[in-house]
């Protein structure tokens, strides 16, 4: 077999001294983007890709390329591994694709199962990495021939079934999920629109015009909000600290936790490959399935490991699969990629239909550093877990302001403007009252991901079609979507009528 | 090497000045203080399109070829064909002569053009060099039924429903001014013509690979990777006469028999307040950037042509193009 030998090469590659220490190097330095919230693995990478240009300007200009990459994708790698970490101890999502996993993360830790929490994490986007490789190396030319066929109108449908599963985020009532939702999709239109080019809800600010940055709102939303509500409340004078428990997960955690790694693995991978969904929605679909397929999903919200492993899982493997449109067409499916795509140009090695052709080397030295990478962050995270848990051990006095702390700088890290802390401030007090009177507010935030994603490419779908809808009946990919969305509204209502007991639709 | 002396020094005085001028904003510091910190140029769009590749290249030969001492990044900021990050730099970082970046006829036409108008042009920076010129390319995929421009052209005019036309731009901005252009010299209403606009060059060439658009108009360095590979087919380009290398065998629209010709400049820009010292250095490095022979053989690389025009020499080209492209768009029935 070609691809074997090309893989043997590449692991001679990748097992070079040099290439080893940059991968180490690469995924520690990920790890800490990782966990400071504000720098995620997009700043991540492109403030490391100057400094790797000079630690290899010694190669010739094809190890030097090699070398690089193996870095920055260890940073991204690393990134996605570590960004768990904040969510799940301190309620603040690292970065957006780790959002979701403070729903359960957060409660876990409060449980004093934080270690357990930060474990499966790691497990999970071990597994996931894993997976994601050799699906990349299997399936990479197939699937990016299916990825660019999916256009506007399989977006679209494929977005709108991202909505209808709403009502997996949802907590008591189905109407104040929606609710968020809609907030959600008005939220996401204010800026200027990307299809016309014309400024909408801005008022003339000129700082709306980019539109309201997503993770402020949701590091105000969760992290604030609880902040705030921890002060109201009064939950620090009771002096109750949650006590790390053990740190490996159970035997039953991990049986638990085996089918929800599994699922967010194969479900990451494929929402990773299409060019603009990415890794924060594939984390999303991963939470919402697992919370629908479990026999009991009234634990979800309440410190399920499957929530946590699930999502964990799937924006890893959305990783790797956004690797597959960047190394066989050249299109980037996502920001980070975007960069590594850039420091790939920077070398002269121009990613796209001939990069397999013209730089074996690069291209198959770089898949096989990500098993050695993805196994460097396994053994380095495990250990640190302890380190990380005992952070939950604080007490809330010194706690709350480090989370205030971290909050705030990683707003600014991000954007460099004091409009987005002031909307860090506001998102945090309309996070308390809001969940507060049980609003939940993770459909908010999956509106806001998805309602510029909906719109753009419904509208491009339109015009293609001249204005008729039916376009979005006729292709087969976007109709299969379409129905599985209507069923996922319907079957529920029609299985109350005929008086069964259905979770999602208790309105208490 | 009078260079390395040159850094040293500016270290020197960078050092300097920063110890005594501390809240200055290094008002009337010498040339040598200038740049000393890292600098970030912006391609206003996705990854993948011809602004980013620009912009890439340029920080790339500037740091090889030790012309700029400081790092030198590249970030990208898409949105409303680049009226998005204008509308943000205007008003955030008109002081900011440590944030550059590249555009090309689109500051223009976003700016004269009547919906989805940039209340931002040129004038609201400082034009800094013109680095290359390049030109539009009208290109279908391999296998596509249309063998040349009269074909689909014809096509076009019979139902242009039935043609779905791409870029990686908003309606009214340049790839759109790109796709219509040869129709509407060939005599069809150029509003009839459907236009889908997506976020970069990038993703336009995954609409047209995927049969989701049947034609793109993009630029001929953004299809040159492509065509190489054999997946697309460029039917013409917008030069006045045929290019070179994997071009050579592509006719210009104007042997088509369409009188049109469309030239992409691409510049670099800095923020409307700068110092004479600091426009002075750039013109000077950007100078001496043109001349090295590491920016020629990118130039090849990329199948961009040279072009150089800096300061004054500049501003009266951008102001002839404003005065040529607000014609083109008043006859589109577009401009403002």
């Amino acid at each position: 077999m070609d691809v074997l030998n090309f893989l043997a090469d590449g692991f001679a590659t990748a097992l070079q001294w040099n290439n080893i220490l940059f991968a180490f190097i690469g995924v520690v330095i990920g790890t800490a983007v990782g966990v400071l919230p504000g720098i995620g693995p997009m700043s991540g990478v492109a403030l490391l890709i100057p400094v790797t240009a000079s630690m290899t300007s010694g190669q010739d200009p094809a190890s030097a390329a090699t070398s690089a990459i193996i870095l920055l994708a260890g940073v991204y790698y690393g990134a996605m591994y570590g960004g768990s970490t904040t969510s799940i101890l301190l309620n603040t999502p690292g970065e957006s694709s780790s959002v979701v996993t403070t729903l359960d993360g957060y409660q876990m830790a409060k449980q004093g199962r934080a270690g357990a929490a930060l474990s499966i994490a790691a497990i999970g986007s071990f597994a996931a990495g894993i997976f994601s490789l050799v699906a990349l190396i299997a399936l990479a030319q197939p699937l990016s021939d299916l990825a660019i066929k999916f256009g506007p109108a399989e977006y679209t449908s494929l977005m709108l079934l991202g909505l209808a599963a709403v009502s997996g985020l949802a907590g008591k009532s189905m109407t104040k999920a929606l609710i968020m939702t809609v907030m959600g999709l008005l939220l996401a239109t204010i800026g200027m629109d990307n299809v016309s080019g014309v400024a909408r809800f801005t008022y003339g600010f000129p700082i709306l015009y980019g539109g309201l940055e997503f993770l402020t709102i949701a590091v105000g939303l969760f992290a604030l909000g609880e902040v705030f509500k921890t002060i109201i409340n009064r939950e620090y004078a009771t002096g109750e600290i949650a006590k790390v428990g053990r740190v490996l997960p159970t035997k039953q955690d991990m049986k638990t936790s085996a089918a929800p790694i599994a699922r967010g693995s194969i479900l990451g991978f494929f929402v990773g490959v299409l060019p603009g969904a990415g890794a924060t929605l594939a984390s999303f679909f991963s939470y919402i399935m697992e919370k629908k397929i479990s026999k009991n999903p009234g634990k979800f919200g309440k410190g399920a490991i499957e929530g946590v492993a699930g999502p964990e899982s799937a924006n890893n493997a959305a990783s790797g699969g956004a690797m597959v449109p960047l190394l066989t067409l050249g299109i980037p499916g996502s920001g980070t990629t975007a960069i590594l795509m850039g420091a790939l140009i920077m070398y002269n090695v121009q990613p796209g239909p001939l990069l397999f052709e013209d730089h074996p080397d690069v291209a198959w030295g770089l898949i096989a550093s990500m098993f050695i990478g993805n196994l460097m962050l396994l053994l380095l995270n495990m250990p640190l877990v302890k380190v990380f848990a005992k952070i939950i051990e604080t007490p809330p006095k010194y706690l709350l302001p480090i989370i205030v702390a971290i909050s705030v700088f990683g707003v600014y890290a991000v954007q460099y403007t004091t409009f987005d802390l002031l909307l860090l401030i506001g998102c945090g007090i309309a996070g308390y009252f809001l969940a507060k009177n049980d609003y939940p507010l993770a459909p908010l935030v999956l509106g806001l991901v998805l309602g510029p994603m909906i719109e753009n490419n419904m509208r491009r779908a339109l015009t293609g079609s001249n204005g008729d809808f039916s376009v979005f009946l006729t292709k087969p990919l976007s109709l299969t979507f379409l129905v599985v969305a209507a069923l996922w509204l319907i079957v529920p209502i029609l299985l109350k009528m005929r008086g069964k007991k259905v979770v999602i639709n208790e309105e208490v | 090497m009078t260079f390395k002396n040159w850094k040293w020094k500016a270290g020197l005085v960078a050092a300097v000045a920063a110890i005594t001028l501390t809240g200055c904003g290094g008002a009337g510091g010498k040339s040598g203080d200038y740049p000393k910190k890292p600098i970030v140029v912006v391609a206003p769009s996705g990854a993948g399109g011809g602004w980013d590749k620009t912009a890439r290249s340029l920080t790339k030969v500037l740091s090889e070829a030790k012309l700029v001492d400081q790092t030198m990044t590249v970030e990208n900021k898409p949105g409303g064909g680049g009226a998005v990050f204008l509308a943000d730099y205007v008003t955030q970082d008109k002081k900011n002569p440590y944030k550059l970046f590249v555009s090309s006829p689109p500051i223009l036409i976003n700016n004269l053009k009547k919906e989805g108008n940039s209340p931002y042009g040129y004038k609201d920076t400082t034009p800094l060099a013109q680095l290359t010129k390049d030109f539009g390319a009208i290109v279908v995929k391999a296998d596509s039924k249309y063998a040349d421009i009269t074909a689909l052209m014809n096509a076009l005019k019979a139902d242009p429903t039935k043609i779905t036309v791409a870029g990686g731009s908003a309606p009214g901005s340049m790839d759109h001014v790109i796709s219509i252009l040869p129709a509407y010299k060939f005599g069809i209403d150029p509003k009839a013509v459907k236009y889908v606009s997506y976020d970069g060059g990038g993703e336009a060439i995954a609409a047209l690979l995927g049969g989701n658009a049947d034609v793109i108009g993009t630029d001929v360095s953004s299809a040159a990777e492509y065509l190489k590979a054999g997946k697309v087919k460029v039917l013409a380009v917008t030069s006045a006469e045929r290019l070179s290398g994997d071009f050579k065998d592509i006719p210009t629209l104007k042997e088509s028999g369409i009188d049109a010709e469309f030239t992409i400049w691409r510049g670099v820009f800095g923020p409307k307040e700068m110092t004479d010292d600091q426009k002075a250095y750039w013109e000077k490095t950007l100078k001496s950037l043109n001349d090295s022979d590491v920016w020629k053989k990118e130039l090849q690389s990329n199948s961009w042509e040279p072009e150089f025009r800096s300061g004054d020499e500049f501003n009266k080209f951008l102001d002839d193009q404003e005065v040529l492209l607000k014609d083109v768009l008043t006859a589109l029935g577009m401009a403002k």
